[in-house]
């Protein structure tokens, strides 16, 4: 049995909430980080010898740079925890992805 | 009204006639497709890695090439006869890209895609302009900074499609290539070819969003929300680069 009848309109729900602009001073000093992580980048790779504790370094740079992306520019930190859990808890799969098959690379590497 | 208050938020929020997350089902969507698209590129870069992993690292060089020295007509012949490129090992990708627009036969690595990522940024930055100029209702400053987007855009995709020349004129392909392994230019290929696919229908998105802010549909609609869902797939584009910077060009 179905709840709308004839004589009820139905209304999509196109519900989209106000928002407030907070100005630019967050935008440029997200600029600014962004900027100096890149710098960093660029001067590690020509100063820093090559191991594994520099690569270690620009895996996290480049997490860093990726926070301050999502948090600031597409507006992660201002929204509902609710939505930020949804989106980001199931990228810990990808963990799982990452310890597999890093571990199959090396195993193709014995062979 | 009931005495326990939690209970009666809580049912308020998911009883529906609300958005529980206080977002609109478009800009919730969106986010979704984000979250599954980032699948999909972790999938690829990982797979890089696991690929990269089963090789031993490249040997190092005797003699370090230092930036901005001079380098020969012949330099992968010669890598190559010194043993530094071979199927053996996977190349260093200082020694693989290291060419630079109209300064030819001299040694840049990193400097040509370090320029990529600062356009990339930019135009990033253009991009949340234009979503706080929409919260203003600016429509002029939307269309500006939305123009200004668009030819990051188009920036890096002319940089990329330069890039990409240098890549297949010193013979590379989807199966061979001079400087090492076959499966280094094959996902040198697949990955920044699906992030650059990516670049381009952005572009394209941006400027559909741009003509529609030109003739006033936003301004007619009240909001330019919009602006905010084409932002977050750009800003993810950005952020899809920072790890294609980071795997394969400073790894």
């Amino acid at each position: 049995m179905s709840h709308t009848t004839d004589t009820e309109e139905y209304e999509p729900i196109s519900y989209v909430p106000h928002v407030e602009s907070n100005g630019t001073k967050e935008i440029w000093r997200t600029l600014t980080i962004l900027s100096l992580l890149t710098a960093v980048d660029i001067i590690l790779y020509f100063y820093m010898p090559l191991n594994s504790f520099r690569n270690f370094v620009f895996i996290v740079l480049g997490i860093v740079k990726a926070y301050y992306i999502v948090a600031s520019f597409m507006h992660m930190k201002h929204e509902k925890i609710d939505l930020a859990a949804v989106i980001l808890v199931p990228l810990l799969f990808v963990l799982g992805l990452i310890a597999g098959l890093l571990y199959e690379g090396n195993f193709w590497l014995s062979i | 009204m009931s005495t326990n208050s939690a209970t009666v938020s809580t049912t308020k929020t998911w009883s529906g006639g609300r958005s529980p997350f206080n977002v609109s089902y478009g800009k919730l969507m969106m986010w979704i497709f984000l979250l599954s698209d980032a699948f999909t590129f972790s999938s690829l870069l990982v797979g890089y890695g696991a690929v990269r992993f089963s090789y031993p690292p490249a040997t190092p060089l005797i003699e370090k090439i230092s930036p901005m020295s001079h380098v020969d007509h012949n330099f992968v012949e010669v890598l190559q006869e010194k043993g530094v490129f071979s199927e053996a090992h996977w190349p260093s990708p200082d020694l693989v890209f290291n060419h630079f627009p109209f300064l030819h036969g001299i040694h840049l690595p990193l400097f040509f895609v370090s320029l990529m990522t600062f356009i990339l940024i930019f135009s990033s930055v253009t991009m949340v302009l234009a979503v706080e100029a929409g919260h203003r209702n600016d429509r002029k400053k939307v269309g500006i900074y939305m123009f200004y987007t668009i030819l990051g855009g188009l920036a890096f995709l002319g940089c990329q499609a330069w890039e990409w020349t240098q890549f297949i004129n010193a013979g590379c392909t989807l199966e061979s290539n001079p400087f090492g392994p076959s499966q280094f230019a094959t996902l040198f290929f697949v990955v920044t070819g699906f992030h650059g696919f990516h670049v381009f229908s952005g572009v394209v998105i941006n400027f559909i969003i741009y003509l529609n802010t030109k003739v006033g549909t936003y301004e007619k609609r009240g909001h330019y929300e919009m602006v905010e869902k084409v932002g977050l797939y750009w800003h993810f584009v950005d952020l899809v680069w920072v790890f294609v910077f980071t795997f394969f060009y400073l790894i």
